[in-house]
Order: structure tokens, then C-alpha cells, then sequence
């Protein structure tokens, strides 16, 4: 009976270690950080300067908002990319399943950079597909794709699909066929059928993507910085110059941690709204 | 017409697969060019040149060789260690539970420019290991373990535990029944989330700047040449790569269906093969010796 | 649950304090010396050995097949002359971002390891300044107190020489496309020519870029005030708001150069002669206003191991038969002087080149890149930063 008991530690406990030991502890270092003013030459002091944290958000409040837009969108892109084809992997495919999830994946076996600089080829101002952008009328006032908003939401949802794709395949998967089976039996049609069965079903996959998207796109700066000029850039872009261009360690480590709370406000309410038993596996409680 | 709406999901698949596909098929065939100068950036011509010479900039492969045995460890690590995380957040109640959720998700919160210098200002005050291999993997790890985690837990909720059940009615350990029935049901969810390790820390930039030492991966390579001029090897290792693992998972679904056909070729066998079990095992000693 | 949630909360502030318990320093400070500069100076032990780590910009250096050991480079007879094992990483492409990697260490009086870094004119100014940097015993250096060019004996940062030895000089100018605008001539026209709106780019590094307004504003970047500095940054910023500036694009600009998505760039001579290669339309100038001059110096870090054999590799290139194989593949300006005479023996062309050995009329109103006062420097960084980052 006792060893039923500590059969969850033994399983947490290399992950939650691992985890505090180079996740939290580091944190701690960032928190006091934010806290200390000064600069690199006169020697940074721990000041309880909480005026780092209003200071920056008040600065980088363009930055901030652009951010979370550009991240919405593409994450918005990205599920509506993304599920009709998770759906025809995983009900679709039969034999050729596991081709076309690697298909999906392989992609990402040619580095986030090497992708990235491929499209700033693609969507140079000379190129065919800008021209036809252009005259679709695509293609802004600049009459160009680079260096405009429209390109780093493109990268962003280009380099983040399979983050959403993974997750909304791996719950639709395991839908029990016979319960869409057995709508049909009470005369549903396709369409009602999924609308009211598999799309419900799937929510799991869909919150996790969701959230694996926009998360890591909200902090992205490698879009904005290849794809995009001054007028595109992400907090991420912001923070990353502060650290490394401006030595201002104190307002860096601030507007990070403004940053991840902005994150997991977000979040927090998306599970609220979503339904937290499909996240936070409240499973257990049943068994 | 009926045909269109039928496969419309289909088409529309074949075309976000080419769509995900066009940057690779942009690199492979900038790997063909022969620019004058340093820079890769418009056609100049076609040459083999770089692919008979492919690893020809020593820097680069053992930017690739590193990135790629980084990749490896750290994903093997990573989704051990998430899979029994997911398995403990969904399956048991137990003392912080809300915390340790918490806990699994901040990481992906984090901006990893944040997570990056964080981790370096560590190292150093406590230096444990050396900048280089092993902090990067532990870097590695670490981010890898919360992506892990949601993959596996999203296939773990609403898993069929009556199918569990059944197998520990028919007289299984909890260990048995997690070896030949929980684990092989798991499987498709675990190689998703030791997929997306790999990738993730083959593609790693920020996090791996930071903790690198005088280390360089594969990105970090690149990233250093974007401002010198991309060497054309790079596409040329990078399409490789691709085929590589292309091939890879060809191989291993063309090894699944013969198996699968051999097996459906002996279904008389299998039904006389159960009693007779006892005695197909060798001897003891019978081999070797 | 409130019960678990204090809990687990009670959980992760154990943790913390664990963390805040190890903790002696504060994390990042200043200085891993002295605040006033350099305070260690190079032990010279003998006769160099052992193993040498040099990091340095990419393509800085002589290669054969591909490599910088191959055989007859300078790393390779460097090594057979003394015996020394080099490794050479080419692992700077940012004096910030590699400042930012190794600032940590070097805080602690570590080097990462390296013995050599090769850093810009500005940096050596910041590092010095941080006492990161170690006094370089002239005793070991006889061929740089012969060779080194008069003009760069003595500059702001370090009058002396006593802690840099430049490695490569170079000037900031302006690249553009002739073909697609031949009448550019100065950067006042890339900041304010409408017909060009969109089509230009500036680096993005404010020691570039901001020289080169000040002296369109007339002002000496030398000795310009933080008034001075802050009207050039507002001039740049007005031209970013505006989408006259496309990008700040750090050493990116060849791309957009080489494809047309820009008609002019803010860029550096060396480059020039490769992207000329590339496409011959795309030329290097001197602006009208003057160009910015600069060097890649190599340092000596604290906590650097074997400083012997380092001194040793920084006297060996400066012999002007090792410096002229160096000048021959890297085209950027030699600080040494001497090679030219060697080179036009070899190639008589190369010896001729402008960017490799300009003479005063190219250089006319060049001037070393401005650093501003370090009462300011902090706030007019930050500011620059800011408009970088829209």
C-alpha cells in the first residue's frame, strides 16, 4: 500500500528535479535581476527597483502589443491550417499515417534558420511570388512582402505548424471510432457528426496546440529579425538587444518576466475558457 | 462533384504538405547553385561542385555531428523523463499536484533569450560542468521536457484504461501490464513527443548561443555565416539531413508492412504454435557453450 | 486544494531559498578586476608551448582546402615554427553578441578558455573599462613595435598600445548598386532622397552609423556632446519612422544588395570586393561627409592561459612575409607595415588595391568611429537600441 503511495514520486522526481534545478533556480537569478539598478561599468545593486518593471512596460508597450497580435494571428492561421489536416492524417491516411505525420515534421530537420532564410529568398522583392502577390494586391503600399508585418506573421505560422499539427493529430487519433459511428446510427449527418462529436473530442489536442503556438510565438524574435525590419519587431527582438547591444540587464530581466506573466494571464484564461479538465488532467480524480 | 467534396480534405492535405514543403525544395535546389562569391542569394548556375564536396567545411560538419549526437542524447533523456511526468500529472493524486503542473508549463512561458542567460549566470557560479557538450545538454533537456509532457498527457487523457484493466484481470502485474499494453497503446503519442524533442534540439538557436561555450551546433554555425555568407555546403548538408531522415522513416514503414504481411501469411501456424510453445524454447545452454 | 496549493507553493519557495542560500555574488557586477582598466599584466614564461585558442571574425584569416590548418596557412606554420597547438574558432560575428556570451565568465576573471580575442576599437574601450583585459608585455612583441602602421599607434582608447594590437582594419562607407542608382554619393542622400525611400539600409551599430550622421551634420565625431549624439540618433530615427531606412540589418546587407530589395547600404570595404565578385555593379564608396575608420584589435583577456604563446602568435603575424599571405585573402586593410612591397612582388594588382592599402587621398575626412563619454554612453545606447527596435 505504502509503495502504491510513492509510485508518483519515484515518476516525478528525475523530471521536477531536473526542472528546478535548471529552470527555477535560474529564474531566481533573473527575478533579482529585475530588481537591481545600475549598469555594467558603475556595478548593478539589488534596490527593491520595482520602477524597472513599470519603466519597461511603459517603453515597450508597442512591442508588447505587437507581439501578442502577431502571435494571435498566426496561432488563428495556424489552427485553421492546421486541423483539416490533422483530421485527414488521422482519418484519412490508413496506410500512408505515419508518411504524412513525418512529411509534417520533417521540415523542422532543416534548422529554424536555414527555413527561415529559404523564404526571405522566396519573398525578396524580385521574386515571381511577390509579383504575383502584388498584383493580387497582396502585397501592401511598399508593393513588397519583407520588412512588413504580413511576412513575420507568415514566418511565424510557417515555423509553428507543427506544433499545432502534432498535438490535434495525436488527440483525434485516439477518438473511438464507434462513438462517431454511433452518431451516425442516431442519424446524424457528417457534418453534425463532427461538429458534435470529433471536434468536442479533440479539444485536448486543440488547447495544447494552441497554447505550444502561441507561446513560444509570443517570445520569437528570429522572424522578425530575418523577415521583418524596425517596424516589426517583437518584444522578443527587444529583450534580446537590451541584454546583449545595451548591457541594461535590470530592464531585460524585467520585461522577461512581465512578458511571462502576460503569458500565463493568457493562458490561465484560455484554460478557464476552455475547460481545464482537458489540461490539467483532472482524470486522476476519477481513477 | 460528389468526388470534389469527398476527397476536398485530401486535396486540401496535398496542398498544406507542398505548402510546408516549398522552403525545403528552395534550399535543395539552391544546393545546386554556383555563386561567384561568397554569397548564396541569387542563381547563378548549376554545379555539383558542393555536393561532391559536401563535407568539405570542416567547420560545418562538425557543427552538424555535434548538433545531430546533442539531438540524440538529449531527446532519449527528455522523453523518459516527460513520460513518466505525464504519467504521474494524469494518473495519480499525490501531494502538489497544481504546482508541479505549474511548474511543467512555465518553461514554455519563457522567452528563451530569458531562459538562455539565465542558465549561463548559473553554470558559472556553479560549475559543475564545463561550458560546451554538457550544458548544452542539459539546456537541452530541460526545454524538452515540458514539450514532452503535453504531447504525451494530450494522448494519456481519455486513454482506455478498460483495456488496462482487462490485462490485469488476466493475472498481469501492474509492470507487465504497462510493458505489453499501456506502453505499446502510448507509442504513437511517445514517438510524436521524442520527434518533436529531436527537432526542437536540433533546431535550438537561442538557448544553445548562450550555453555553448566555444561549442557550435549546427544553427549557431549558421547563424555566425548569415552575416559572412552562408557557404552553399550548408544547404547541401541540410537537404541531406532531410533525405536522411526522409529515408529513415520510409524504411521503418516498409519494414511495418512486410512485418505486418509476414505475420498474415501464417494464421494456421500461430493456432498449432501455442501448445507446441514449450518445447520451441532451446535448451538451456544450448547455444554457445 | 488551498491547503495543496500552500503547499506546493511552500515547495517552491524552499527551492528558491536553496538557491538564494549558495549564493554569495549577486549575480552580474561589474568589473572582474578593477574598474580602471587593465590591472593584470601578461607573465611571459619562456618559450611558448603547449595549446592556443584564438577567437576571431569569420574569414579573418589565410585558408588552404577549405580549412585554416591546412597546409602552408599561417595557423599551420605558426604551429610547426613554435611547436604551439592553435585552436582557432571563428565564433565572433558580433562584438556585442560575443561580449554578451562571455561577459559572465570574464566577470569571474575567466576567459572561456581563449587566449586571443579580436575585438573592435569600441569594445576594447568597454572591456578595458570593466578591467577585463590584461597589460601586454612589449618585451614579447618586437615585431609590432617595428611594423605597426604610424596611424595606428596611438588611438584614443589605448595611446599606448599597452592592451590591443590591431589584427585588420577597415572602413565604413557606403555599398550601393550602380546599376540601379549611380548618383549616390553620401549618406545624407540614403537618409533623405525620396526616390531612394525604402531602398536603404544602416547597420544598426551606433558607433557606424552615428559617426557617419555627425559628420553629415558637420559635427567631429571625436568630440561630439550627448546634445550632438542625441540630435544624429533623433535624424536616424526620423528616417526609420519614415520607411526611408528599410532595415537595420547588422552584417545582413549583402542579401538584399545582391538581390535588389536595396539600392544602398551602410557597409564595410572588405565586403565589398567579395559581393563585387558576386554581382559587379555593387561598388564600395567613400561618402561625401568622409568614411569611418576602425580596427579589429586582438586582446589579451584576464585568466587567458598561456599568454606566452598567445604574445608569441601576436608577434608572428606581424612580420610582414606572414602578414602579406594574411592581406592576400582577407581584403581588408593590413595594420602592418611593409606588406605592401612584399604583395606587389606576388600580385602586383592586389598591392595596388585601395582597400587594402589605401592611401591618404581615399581616406581623405575618415575618422575613427566615435565613442561617446561614458557619462551618457549608457543612455544614448539604450536610446539607438530603441530605434532599432521600432
Amino acid at each position: 500500500m505504502i509503495r502504491r503511495r510513492l509510485i508518483p514520486y519515484f515518476l516525478l522526481g528525475p523530471g521536477l528535479i531536473w526542472l528546478i534545478l535548471f529552470f527555477v533556480v535560474p529564474m531566481y537569478y533573473m527575478g533579482r535581476l529585475s530588481l537591481e539598478s545600475g549598469s555594467l561599468l558603475t556595478g548593478f545593486e539589488f534596490t527593491w527597483e520595482w520602477s524597472n518593471f513599470s519603466d519597461s512596460l511603459s517603453a515597450y508597450d508597442t512591442q508588447f502589443v505587437r507581439s501578442f497580435v502577431y502571435a494571435g494571428i498566426a496561432t488563428l492561421l495556424c489552427l485553421v491550417i492546421a486541423y483539416p489536416l490533422a483530421y485527414a492524417i488521422a482519418f484519412r491516411a490508413g496506410r500512408w499515417k505515419y508518411l504524412l505525420l513525418f512529411a509534417v515534421i520533417a521540415p523542422f530537420f532543416t534548422t529554424y534558420l536555414i527555413r527561415t532564410i529559404a523564404w526571405q529568398t522566396i519573398l525578396s522583392d524580385q521574386s515571381a511570388v511577390v509579383d504575383v502577390l502584388d498584383a493580387i494586391g497582396l502585397a501592401g503600399s511598399n508593393h513588397r512582402v519583407l520588412d512588413e508585418p504580413g511576412s513575420v506573421i507568415a514566418g511565424l505560422t510557417y515555423n509553428f505548424l507543427p506544433f499545432m499539427i502534432l498535438p490535434i493529430y495525436a488527440s483525434l487519433e485516439r477518438i473511438d471510432q464507434r462513438l462517431i459511428e454511433a452518431a451516425k446510427d442516431l442519424y446524424s449527418s457528417a457534418s453534425q457528426a463532427f461538429w458534435r462529436v470529433t471536434l468536442p473530442l479533440s479539444a485536448p489536442g486543440v488547447v495544447a496546440g494552441t497554447l505550444l503556438t502561441f507561446i513560444p510565438a509570443a517570445g520569437d524574435y528570429v522572424n522578425a529579425e530575418l523577415l521583418g525590419a524596425q517596424g516589426q519587431a517583437m518584444i522578443g527582438n527587444v529583450i534580446q538587444g537590451l541584454y546583449l547591444n545595451v548591457r541594461d540587464y535590470p530592464t531585460a530581466a524585467s520585461l522577461s518576466f512581465i512578458l511571462m506573466a502576460l503569458i500565463l494571464a493568457a493562458v490561465v484564461v484560455y484554460i478557464r475558457f476552455a475547460g481545464s479538465e482537458a489540461l490539467m488532467g483532472e482524470e486522476a480524480e476519477r481513477a | 462533384m460528389k468526388w470534389l467534396r469527398h476527397n476536398a480534405i485530401n486535396i486540401y492535405a496535398g496542398v498544406a504538405i507542398a505548402y510546408m514543403l516549398i522552403p525545403i525544395a528552395v534550399i535543395a535546389a539552391f544546393s545546386f547553385n554556383d555563386p561567384e562569391g561568397r554569397y548564396n542569394y541569387t542563381w547563378s548556375g548549376f554545379t555539383l561542385e558542393h555536393w561532391e564536396n559536401a563535407f568539405g567545411v570542416e567547420e560545418l560538419t562538425d557543427a552538424m555531428v555535434l548538433s545531430i549526437e546533442l539531438a540524440a542524447l538529449s531527446t532519449l533523456v527528455a522523453t523518459a523523463i516527460g513520460t513518466l511526468l505525464a504519467m504521474a500529472l494524469v494518473r495519480y493524486e499525490f501531494f502538489g499536484r497544481r504546482p508541479a503542473n505549474f511548474l511543467i508549463v512555465i518553461p514554455m512561458a519563457t522567452p528563451e533569450v530569458v531562459i538562455g542567460a539565465g542558465l549561463l549566470s548559473m553554470f558559472l557560479i556553479y560549475p559543475f560542468v564545463d561550458l560546451g557538450f554538457q550544458t548544452l545538454f542539459i539546456a537541452h533537456v530541460m526545454f524538452s521536457i515540458s514539450f514532452v509532457v503535453v504531447v504525451v498527457r494530450s494522448r494519456l487523457i481519455g486513454f482506455d484504461r478498460s483495456l488496462e484493466e482487462a490485462a490485469r484481470d488476466l493475472g498481469a502485474s501492474p509492470l507487465t501490464t504497462f510493458r505489453t499494453v499501456t506502453l505499446p497503446l502510448l507509442a504513437p503519442g511517445i514517438i510524436a513527443a521524442g520527434l518533436l524533442a529531436f527537432a526542437l534540439s536540433i533546431d535550438d538557436f537561442v538557448i544553445s548561443n548562450f550555453n555553448s561555450g566555444t561549442t557550435v551546433t549546427f544553427p549557431l554555425y549558421i547563424y555566425g555565416a548569415l552575416q559572412r555568407g552562408v557557404p552553399v555546403e550548408v544547404n547541401v548538408l541540410a537537404t541531406i539531413l532531410f533525405a536522411v531522415t526522409v529515408a529513415a522513416m520510409v524504411f521503418t514503414i516498409w519494414q511495418q508492412r512486410r512485418a505486418e504481411r509476414m505475420a498474415a501469411v501464417r494464421p494456421e501456424e500461430e493456432v498449432e504454435m501455442l501448445p507446441a510453445t514449450p518445447a520451441v524454447r532451446p535448451a538451456p545452454g544450448g547455444f554457445g557453450g | 486544494m488551498t491547503k495543496k496549493l500552500l503547499i506546493g507553493l511552500a515547495m517552491l519557495l524552499a527551492a528558491f531559498a536553496i538557491a538564494a542560500c549558495g549564493d554569495d555574488d549577486d549575480g552580474i557586477e561589474a568589473g572582474g578586476g578593477d574598474e580602471e582598466g587593465a590591472t593584470e599584466t601578461v607573465q611571459l614564461e619562456g618559450e611558448p608551448s603547449g595549446d592556443l585558442t584564438i577567437s576571431n571574425w569569420p574569414l579573418y584569416i589565410d585558408k588552404a582546402g577549405g580549412s585554416v590548418t591546412g597546409s602552408g596557412t599561417t595557423i599551420d606554420e605558426f604551429e610547426q615554427e613554435f611547436g604551439v597547438k592553435v585552436d582557432y574558432i571563428e565564433d565572433i560575428n558580433d562584438n556585442f553578441e560575443f561580449f554578451g556570451k562571455l561577459q559572465p565568465q570574464l566577470d569571474q576573471g575567466e576567459s572561456g578558455d581563449r587566449s586571443i580575442f579580436v575585438v573592435t576599437d569600441y569594445m576594447v574601450d568597454i572591456m578595458n573599462n570593466l578591467g577585463y583585459l590584461q597589460t601586454l608585455d612589449k618585451s614579447g612583441l618586437p615585431n609590432v613595435e617595428e611594423n605597426l602602421l604610424p596611424s595606428l599607434e596611438s588611438p584614443d582608447f589605448d595611446p599606448n598600445r599597452e592592451i590591443s594590437v590591431p589584427w585588420q582594419s577597415g572602413m565604413t562607407g557606403i555599398i550601393y548598386r550602380e546599376d540601379l542608382a549611380p548618383d549616390i554619393t553620401s549618406v545624407d542622400q540614403l537618409l533623405t532622397d525620396p526616390k531612394y525611400k525604402g531602398k536603404v539600409t544602416f547597420l544598426g551599430d551606433m558607433y557606424d552609423d552615428v559617426s557617419l550622421v555627425m559628420k553629415a551634420q558637420g559635427v567631429d565625431p571625436a568630440n561630439a556632446t550627448e546634445e550632438e549624439w542625441n540630435a544624429a540618433i533623433d535624424t536616424i530615427e526620423e528616417a526609420a519612422d519614415s520607411g526611408q531606412i528599410r532595415d537595420f540589418t547588422g552584417n545582413a546587407y549583402a542579401g538584399p544588395l545582391a538581390k535588389g530589395d536595396i539600392v544602398a547600404a551602410i557597409g564595410w570595404s572588405g565586403d565589398a570586393i567579395q559581393l563585387e565578385a558576386d554581382n559587379p555593379d555593387i561598388k564600395w564608396i567613400r561618402p561625401e561627409e568622409g568614411c569611418n575608420l576602425w580596427s579589429d584589435n586582438m586582446v589579451i583577456p584576464v585568466g587567458a592561459p598561456n599568454p606566452t604563446a598567445a604574445e608569441a602568435f601576436m608577434n608572428y603575424v606581424y612580420d610582414p612575409e606572414v602578414q602579406a599571405d594574411i592581406a592576400e585573402y582577407v581584403n581588408y586593410v593590413t595594420p602592418v607595415d611593409g606588406v605592401k612591397e612584399i604583395l606587389a612582388e606576388r600580385d602586383p594588382k592586389l598591392a595596388q588595391n585601395d582597400f587594402i592599402f589605401p592611401d591618404d587621398a581615399f581616406t581623405a575626412d575618415c575618422t575613427p568611429q566615435a565613442t561617446p563619454d561614458p557619462s551618457f554612453e549608457q543612455e544614448v545606447t539604450e536610446r539607438y537600441q530603441a530605434v532599432i527596435t521600432g
